[in-house]
């Protein structure tokens, strides 16, 4: 366990020194911040706002975030060599992924966190669901999470950060789009058996149509860690094996 | 102690590591010493856990590389050869750290004497991305030292470096040779010969020699090939190639650029009086007559040729292009 935080304590520090960090967090909250205000001013005339809002444009946008947050973690430290410095010391792998995905989550939490403010505007001007609030956020913390976990996977697959990114951003975009292909497939003569496994693949029927409505049902909740567990292992078993034939 | 026996490592259809066997020793610094993309790096990262063998057995500190890689890796220090480290550290905040992945209790104190050892105390705080490539290379070793390991193992210790601080690393290896079972590799023969308590000596992932530099010498000396030096204008003539290959003790002879090469009957044989015998006889003036490998370079030279024309005449299969990406660049 020491080791997991002595990974995860460097890890997180250096989120904090990088300045690329500091840029998706400056464009993420400032991208939201315009889009609230956007959608707030037009909410006050015409219905009540939704407490849900922003979560679901976070968890919309970690397409992008997650695997910026990502692309670093592992392909940087095989590109510079520091992962044979790592593999070589009495650390598994297992502790060092562990590690620097809490540090990724973290990080992410904390963005989350300050996104908390617009709830806090929402409550100045009116009567948001808190319930659905809670949902919602326990919803995208948990989504943020899955998309850190599958996005670290190309990061340990690559050593190039930007192919890292760009196919983080392609597999997250298909696990969010694995609804709207559900219901295509749907159309489509006997395949509704299908149809039901792609849309429970996805990440948007444990999310779009439960948590962020705040219904909080196990079974998101279990897909979301099982999501997490499945990625770091898969990750680990890639740390594992590159190093066997390097 | 490392201990390896018939370790072998291949990689698709290239063996890299082709059955090695040897034995480094507690308080001796032994040399791996070979061309580049002999298989010395390879050798090592099987020794570190890095990668398992693909048949063989090695142990370290009495554990198993492969079964036991966790026991080994707490007992091993090693040094890469690039010296990765990361660029946005101090030197105290990375041994920090590693000494917070290796569990080691009493850290400050730690890392303030593995600082210390190397002469980096100075420059503990500075960002190591602002550090010469031999300060960069003290803080490896810091690290491979931390926590004070049974076994060393160092890839390539002084590459890169200036020579000030070639010796001043080759100084900093002999004195830890003292404590420690090291391992270091070189394909710089005279450093070797300066360092190394026992040299083993690796040729396309095979060991063509091992033993003290004295016993190699001495093990090619016997092999009995002397060279003869005369003073005269034009060298060696025909009448003194014809007057040594007279000689009984002699068996062959040939001119090269020095003088005379000449091979006794059998290694046990020492030509040498009957050649100077010979030589005064023939009213030529002697200036040189010594075994032919004296020195390390020499050894090398000649066994690495040795390997090779084994390897043209029997299965030369190991086609360049089917080397593995990191063999290639270690080629290159």
């Amino acid at each position: 366990m020491s080791k997991v935080m002595a990974v995860f304590k460097r890890e997180l520090g250096l989120y904090f020194r990088s300045p690329i960090a500091y840029g998706i967090a400056f464009a993420l909250l400032f991208f939201i911040g315009v889009l609230f205000n956007a959608y707030i001013s037009q909410a006050n005339q015409q219905f009540p706002a939704d407490s849900t809002y922003v979560p679901g444009l976070l968890t919309f946008l970690m397409f992008l975030v997650g695997p910026l947050l990502t692309m670093r973690l592992l392909a940087e430290e095989r590109r510079e060599g520091t992962l044979e410095v790592l593999m070589t010391l009495p650390m598994s792998e297992w502790h060092f992924i562990v590690g620097k995905f809490l540090a990724a989550w973290a990080y992410y939490t904390i963005l989350l966190l300050i996104t908390l403010v617009y709830h806090l505007i929402l409550k100045q001007i009116g009567i948001p669901d808190d319930g659905a609030a809670f949902g919602a956020y326990l919803g995208a913390w948990l989504y943020g999470g899955a998309v850190l976990a599958v996005t670290m996977i190309w990061s340990a697959i690559t050593e190039d950060q930007i192919v890292a990114a760009f196919l983080g951003a392609a597999t997250v975009l298909v696990l969010y789009l694995a609804e709207i292909a559900s219901t295509w497939v749907a159309t489509q003569p006997g395949m509704s058996a299908a149809s039901d496994f792609i849309r429970e693949i996805g990440l948007q029927a444990h999310y779009g149509a439960t948590l962020s409505r705040g219904i909080i049902r196990a079974e998101d909740i279990v897909y979301f860690i099982l999501l997490m567990v499945g990625a770091l292992f898969v990750t680990t078993r890639i740390v594992e094996t590159r190093r066997w034939r390097a | 102690m490392i201990e390896v026996q018939n370790l072998t490592k291949r990689y698709g259809g290239f063996t890299a590591v082709d059955s090695i066997s040897f034995e480094a020793h507690p308080g001796q610094v032994t040399g791996f010493l070979g061309p580049n993309g002999a298989g010395k790096t390879t050798t090592m990262r099987m020794l570190t856990g890095y990668m398992p063998p693909t048949s063989g057995k090695a142990t370290v500190a009495g554990y198993d590389v492969f079964e036991q890689s966790m026991e080994v890796r707490k007992r091993i220090g090693y040094l890469l050869e690039n010296v990765p480290l990361y660029r946005d550290m101090t030197p105290y905040s990375y041994l920090m750290y590693i000494a917070e992945i290796r569990g080691l209790d009493r850290r400050r104190q730690k890392v303030e004497e593995a600082l210390d050892r190397v002469g980096m105390l100075g420059r503990a705080n500075s960002q190591i991305r602002n550090l010469s490539k031999g300060m960069r290379q003290r803080v490896g070793i810091a690290q491979a030292i931390l926590h004070n390991p049974d076994v060393l193992i160092l890839d390539e210790p002084t590459i890169g470096l200036d020579p000030h601080q070639v010796l001043e690393v080759r100084d900093l290896v002999r004195e830890l040779g003292r404590d420690h079972t090291l391992l270091f590799s070189t394909h710089i023969l005279s450093e070797a010969e300066q360092v190394c308590d026992r040299v083993v000596i690796i040729n396309h992932g095979h060991i063509i020699a091992q033993g003290t530099p004295a016993e190699l010498r001495t093990e090619l000396e016997r092999g009995g090939r002397v060279l003869v030096r005369l003073h005269s204008p034009d060298g060696a003539t025909q009448a003194v190639l014809d007057a040594i290959q007279a000689i009984p003790t002699v068996a062959a002879v040939e001119p090269s650029r020095d003088g005379v090469i000449a091979t006794p009957i059998n290694p046990e044989v020492d030509p040498r009086p009957d050649i100077a015998r010979a030589v005064v006889q023939g009213g030529w003036d002697l200036i040189e007559l010594r075994p032919l490998a004296v020195n390390l370079e020499e050894i090398f030279l000649e066994l690495t040729r040795q390997s090779e024309a084994e390897e043209t005449e029997g299965t030369a299969s190991d086609a360049p292009d089917t080397l593995p990406e990191e063999e290639r660049e270690e080629m290159a």
